[in-house]
């Protein structure tokens, strides 16, 4: 490649990457100098700082036309810009809680702790972004390989180096599966670049390349699915999300999730959507698998849903918990209507910010408390009753009641099952039986907070970090329970992701 | 004030979060929030009714929010029924917030109960005056919410933890039809607004099929919250919580919420003569049931519960008679003489302490301005006549008759007959006779808390006017825009009816009333002991032979029924729903190995399902 070409590039539409990189490095720089005893926590609000850049760049380029750099590796389009904004967003209020991270025997690694968060959402960004299958994956490991470090940073806490050992082993797992499935797809059509394979499996005539590509298509649904947290590849985040530290886990099961659905979502529409298959719509490979990837959805909701009725500890909870939300995105995924990028966008709109919010109190307690058992919420409304209201909020929003955006995200994937032609009644009837049972464990935590007594009776101090994460979550889930219009207003400038395909 | 009619809900909205923020230091003057702002509700909502006696229906809305090329949209409507409901939840809504006051009062946590009570009123209010599926499903779930912090507000209760969960879970099961039902409508008709779909059925544009399919779903949600066989063990249940949450949630407003679900959608049911006949068996059937198992009951709030089911079926019974007119009268009059009958029991059970009543007696004149009061509430659900129960349950009667369910028309006279008695045992047990409770003092309950029981009364006796078939039927008319023709049925159903009530009242009075009256009798006469001897004898063995085998036998039968098939259903499906958590748990063994094998089994089960049914084979 020639510096003459290099230079034509328009570098600006990869700002906010650009940003992420320079911040994450000079954090890095700043934590190598930096006298020991010195405070870290300055880096956090450094790091806050970077990101909120990144974000109002993102912002700087929405108008921006949908145009590609790097052969083709690096597409600007809505779904990347939408994405984006979600991961920074996410990523952003990570840090806050990082910032007043207190485990009781202290973390000897904040500045790591800090720019590891910045270089596992530059992979999450590059993944939204990448049009080659080369690019997917770097940015895939990118954000995993800083995720183990992440979840093993509590290095004295036997728990958290169980998380990060049973995260690498998995993870490794999950990696040799996609690249398996990549390769057959390479085979098939020789070519990393999605648009060039889509073109070259759209003329795939021969009956026994398409069902290796079939083949195909379930390796790497499979091996991806590990990072959604979906069945088959779900039963880690339950270990992983309780050793972890709790911001990490709070990570995990936000801005990671979202990021093995930007993956999910970039790699499978690209590739399969035009390919020809035998299956029951001749002419879409990923049409004729819909009924795999509703089987694996419906499984995911029914398992994490039934088995969260019997944890205890919290932490575990909202693993199983979060497992479960991936079964309802992947019911929107399924159901496969015109909507659905806009329903599943939505819907991680509504996750983010209830489940973070989740996160930031249940951080707070058991950093007080020292355990992530549910007795903990006990009579939390005696002992701190903002926190309890806005902790109320979002169990109400997680099980998904009326006047929450849960709920909006809720139906819009529900409308969007039924929208296809034929409706996904199956799948539709097990979102609403298996949300019923999630009831259950979000009220038992809802009785604890609200009906039962308290053992302890020291009030809870919010530190400034999660205040203002809670404030910002539970006003954003009750504005878009009320005026879902808000973001929908916001969706209507990228036209449905037309520009996917271009 | 129509146009204006959205603020109607507001008030208490605005009581609930005051309450919320200021509560805790305004400790008992929270009440006069809670008061002030509901009675706003409630002048809104008389200005309303009265604006709308002559004019046409309004209605306004706005797009809510847009998802693809559908609109949803929010807004809200006031039509007869609308304009009727607000009146009846506002009204009901104020007077128990006055009622709490005394009630309440020395409560802990007294102003977090009138924060509930607000925001349980904004839903109740805001679910009337919905004008499509999906706003009303959002108000639907609010208040099934509200209901569940209201059941669990005595937390330190185990009971009242668990049935708080039962009433949340229980009503929930059938919301999931009434969402999906809902969603089948939506998709047929393409809209949520009741308009909408009430023209798409009337221009044919849905299928009879679907037609039936929804309006049974929608009825499902309906049976769930109306506490309807077989989802009502929640509602007797639902008596752990304080009393006036009991006579505003489960007597007057949210209980009846299915029944106005089940009205507003009339049309729909209309178009559907399966739907129709379901509803109306449903009703039926839980009207005989749930009487049945009132006449064995010892706790007097349970006893209300299970004459609430019961008076609920009828109802459905009236509805699914395509008796429209008779459903929501006796929705209305229902409202105001349960109210008055949870009122003065909570009023009785404040005073003596217990809910026992085997453990109370002799109250008349103890409490002499309850016991009148709670004879009038018990003369107008048994259906004497001139009181508003009579009338109400007239209409029901004839709408049975006249669409010819010639058997759920007796099953209706039966019930009416059990409930006149059980409901005279119950008053009798409580106010006649000596005083078997252990209370030392028992105290007339102060005017904070009589003065709202006399409002109902006064309503109690005259709310039947609107809508008499000698009087006029104003009622009729007025919800059915067109000029509703009181049904010219036969004038022996009134008389059947009229009967039917007294002799569950003379029942009633020999075995509970008159036997107390022997035994003062025979200490002053002793030498009539044999006369009373035999009398009393012959009348337990009246009871055993006639009436005490066969319903002693039903309502065993019927107990036996709830408990262990009903019940025995819903925790099957919980065990199961356990048994997968269950195994899942043991799966999650720790051990990554069988991690990584879970997933690869996984994997290759997908590729075997593949290999045999993708076709490439």
């Amino acid at each position: 490649m020639k510096w003459e070409t290099l230079v034509q590039y328009k570098w600006g539409m990869m700002t906010p990457e650009f940003i992420i990189l320079g911040v994450a490095t000079i954090l890095s720089l700043i934590d190598l100098f930096m006298p020991r005893g010195k405070d870290r926590r300055l880096l956090a609000w450094f790091a806050f700082v970077g990101v909120a850049i990144a974000f109002v760049s993102v912002i700087g380029l929405l108008p921006a036309k949908t145009a590609s750099i790097l052969y083709d590796t690096f597409r600007l389009d809505a779904f990347a810009k939408a994405f984006k904004l979600l991961l920074l967003a996410g990523a952003a209020l990570v840090l806050l809680l990082a910032l007043d991270y207190k485990p009781k025997e202290g973390i000897k690694y904040r500045g790591e702790f800090y720019y590891l968060f910045l270089t596992a959402l530059l992979g999450a960004m590059m993944m939204t972004s990448s049009g080659d299958l080369i690019t997917l994956f770097v940015g895939l490991e990118l954000l995993s390989v800083s995720s183990y470090i992440l979840a093993g940073l509590r290095k004295t806490y036997r728990l958290s180096n169980e998380s990060a050992m049973k995260y690498v082993i998995n993870g490794g797992i999950s990696t040799a599966m996609t690249l398996f499935g990549m390769s057959y797809v390479f085979g098939l059509t020789g070519s990393t670049n999605l648009k060039k394979i889509a073109v070259q499996l759209s003329t795939l005539t021969d009956g026994g390349q398409q069902y290796l590509l079939a083949l195909a298509f379930l390796i790497l649904f499979v091996g991806l699915s590990f990072k959604l947290a979906s069945v088959p590849f779900h039963m880690w985040a339950p270990d992983v999300y309780q050793g972890a530290p709790t911001p990490v886990t709070a990570f995990l099961s936000v801005v990671s999730k979202t990021a093995g659905f930007v993956i999910v979502l970039r790699l499978f529409i690209t590739i399969f959507a035009a390919a020809p298959s035998h299956g029951k719509d001749p002419s879409s490979m990923l049409l004729s698998m819909q009924d795999y990837i509703a089987f694996l959805a419906g499984a995911t909701m029914i398992i994490g849903n039934t088995i969260a009725l019997k944890q205890r500890n919290v932490k575990r909870l909202f693993a199983y918990s979060s497992i479960a939300h991936a079964g309802y995105v992947l019911v929107g995924f399924a159901a496969m209507s015109w909507v659905m990028v806009d329903s599943i966008w939505f819907y991680f709109v509504a996750y983010l910010l209830m489940n973070l919010g989740a996160f930031a109190i249940l951080q707070v307690i058991s950093d007080q408390s020292g355990s992530e058992d549910i007795s903990h919420f006990a009579g939390l409304y005696k002992r701190n009753p903002f926190m309890a209201m806005t902790m109320g909020i979002f169990l109400l929003s997680l099980a998904g009641i009326p006047g929450t955006a849960g709920f909006i995200g809720k139906v819009n994937i529900f409308l969007g099952a039924f929208m296809t032609e034929p409706a996904h009644y199956v799948l539709a009837a097990i979102m609403i039986a298996t949300t019923v049972v999630s009831y259950v464990y979000y009220f038992g935590l809802f009785t604890q907070i609200f009906f039962r007594a308290t053992a302890e009776h020291e009030p809870i101090k919010l530190p400034l970090g999660v205040t203002i994460v809670v404030i910002v979550c539970a006003v954003g889930t009750i504005l878009f329970g009320i005026i879902p219009s808000l973001a929908y207003n916001f969706l209507d400038q990228f036209q449905h992701f037309g520009d996917f395909l271009q | 004030m129509m146009e204006n009619a959205w603020l109607i809900p507001l008030f208490p909205l605005f009581s609930f979060l005051i309450l919320l923020l200021v509560g805790k230091r305004m400790k008992e003057t929270s009440a006069y929030v809670g008061i002030i702002m509901t009675f706003l509700s409630f002048i809104g909502a008389v200005a309303v009714l009265l604006e709308r006696l002559d004019a046409p229906t309004y209605k306004a809305e706005q797009v809510w929010f847009t998802i693809g090329s559908i609109k949803i949209t929010a807004g809200f409507e006031v039509n007869a029924l609308n304009a009727l409901m607000l009146v009846v939840v506002s009204l009901v809504s104020f007077l128990v917030h006055i009622y709490s006051k005394g009630y309440m009062h020395g409560d802990d946590r007294f102003s977090v109960f009138y924060a509930y009570l607000g925001l349980f009123t904004f839903a109740m209010l805001g679910l009337v005056m919905s004008p499509n599926l999906l706003q009303t499903y959002v108000f639907w779930e609010l208040v099934g919410l509200g209901s569940f912090l209201l059941i669990g507000f005595y937390f330190y209760k185990e009971e009242a933890k668990a049935a708080a969960k039962k009433a949340f879970i229980m009503t929930r099961i059938g919301d999931v039809g009434l969402l999906i039902g809902m969603i089948l409508l939506f998709w047929q008709a393409g809209s949520f607004e009741y308009d909408h779909i009430f023209a798409a059925v009337k221009a044919g544009n849905v299928s009879q099929t679907m037609i039936t399919l929804s309006a049974i779903l929608i009825f499902i949600g309906a049976v769930g919250k109306s506490g309807q066989f077989p989802l009502h063990t929640w509602l007797p249940d639902a008596m752990e919580g304080p009393t006036p949450v009991s006579a505003l949630i489960h007597a007057a407003t949210m209980v009846a919420a299915g029944v106005y679900l089940v009205a507003a959608l009339f049309p729909l049911y209309e178009a559907s003569e399966t739907a129709m006949l379901t509803v109306a068996i449903v009703g039926g059937f839980t009207a005989i049931f749930a009487a049945s198992i009132g006449l064995v009951q010892t706790d007097i709030k349970r006893v209300l519960a299970y004459s609430t089911v019961s008076q609920l079926g009828y109802m459905m019974l009236a509805l699914g008679s395509g008796g429209y007119v008779a459903g929501i009268f006796h929705l209305t009059t229902h409202a105001f003489f349960k109210a008055l009958l949870f009122l003065a029991a909570g009023s009785v059970i404040h005073a003596v302490q217990t809910q026992d009543i085997e453990k109370m007696g002799g109250l008349w004149r103890k409490m002499p301005l309850t016991a009148p009061l709670f004879l009038i509430g018990t003369l107008a659900i048994s259906g004497v006549p001139l009181l508003s129960g009579f009338f109400s349950k007239d209409e029901i009667l004839v709408a049975a008759w006249t669409h010819g369910h010639s058997v759920l028309f007796w099953i209706a006279v039966l019930a009416a007959f059990f409930t006149a008695f059980y409901m005279f045992r119950l008053f009798f047990l409580v106010f006649s006779g000596e005083g078997r409770h252990e209370a030392k003092e028992v105290h007339e309950s102060p005017a904070v808390m009589t003065f709202p029981m006399i409002v109902l009364s006064v309503l109690a006796i005259f709310s039947g006017y609107i809508n008499t078939p000698w009087f006029g039927t104003f009622l009729g008319d007025w919800l059915t825009d067109e000029g509703f023709a009181h049904e010219e049925a036969p004038s022996w159903i009134m008389v059947v009816a009229t009967v039917v009530s007294l002799l569950g009242i003379l029942l009633a009075w020999l075995m509970y009333g008159r036997r107390s009256l022997a035994r003062d009798w025979l200490s002053s006469r002793a030498p009539l002991t044999y006369n009373v001897l035999f009398n009393k004898y012959y009348i337990d063995e009246f009871y055993a032979m006639t009436f005490g085998y066969v319903t002693k036998f039903i309502s065993v039968l019927c107990k036996y029924i709830d408990r262990f098939v009903v019940e025995g259903i819903a925790v099957a499906i919980a065990a199961i729903t356990k048994a997968i958590g269950a195994f899942g748990a043991r799966l999650q063994n720790g051990q990554v190995q069988m991690y990584g094998a879970v997933t690869l089994i996984g994997l290759t089960i997908l590729v075997v399902i593949l290999a045999f049914t993708g076709g490439y084979l």
